[in-house]
């Protein structure tokens, strides 16, 4: 998270403590920024898997904003509607676990589908076996955009 | 409430509203131009439905 290069100019080789002493206090701002960065990258992050597109409107992407609230919301909509099987916490075997890690991943919008989805999943046709799929896919791909806010608020990609 | 999708759609339709949803999302998050989200949108809805239907057809001897 830090990075430990900016401490490693604090003996200067000329000896002039003036040069040493500013080299000391900029590493430590470079530091501080560093640390405040990460926390702010980290907040988006997790404000953007709370609310789908949230993480990339908070950096002004507002493209990919609207684009991953849509599509996570309309993959929510179509998974409930078809009756796919939204897991529940506290599953018996490690698929359902895993599923409802995934289901988890839409964030707010997992309690969004829990609200539509009023009779429960019926997995006995292609609808609800692929509203499983689209709800899942819908978790997925929201943790893969809360990665990817992350990412551009850290400045590593755009 | 209870038939929030009006649509009785098939496994096929399915499959192909999936593969749209999700390449436009890859497009729009992988790329930054819109020429080069279209493109890559497409390529990746091409490569969807490619292999989805080579994989159903892989198994499709064995699914009786």
């Amino acid at each position: 998270m830090f990075d430990n290069t900016t401490v490693t100019n604090t003996n200067d080789d000329s000896g002039d403590p003036k040069i040493a002493m500013h080299e000391t206090h900029r590493s430590e701002l470079h530091v501080g920024n560093t640390g405040t960065f990460d926390v702010r990258a980290v907040a988006i992050a997790i404000l953007g898997w709370i609310l789908p597109g949230l993480g990339h409107a908070l950096l002004k992407m507002w493209g990919r904003a609207v684009t991953v609230c849509l599509t996570v919301a309309f993959l929510v909509y179509l998974g409930a509607g078809m009756r796919g099987n939204l897991f529940a916490p506290g599953g018996d075997d490690a698929f359902a676990r895993l599923g409802y890690a995934a289901d988890l991943g839409t964030g707010s919008f997992y309690y969004l589908a829990r609200a539509i989805e009023v009779t429960g999943p019926d997995v006995s046709h292609a609808d609800g076996d692929y509203g499983t799929r689209f709800l899942a896919t819908a978790g997925v791909l929201n943790l893969l955009a809360a990665l990817h806010a992350y990412e551009a608020a850290r400045r590593r990609k755009a | 409430m209870t038939v929030l999708v009006p649509l009785q759609l098939s496994h096929f339709q399915c499959f192909l509203l999936f593969a749209l949803i999700i390449s436009l999302a890859f497009g729009t998050l992988g790329r930054r131009q819109p020429l080069e989200r279209l493109k890559y949108a497409t390529w990746s809805f091409a490569m969807f439905v490619v292999v989805g239907i080579a994989l159903a057809w892989l198994m499709y001897p064995f699914s009786r």
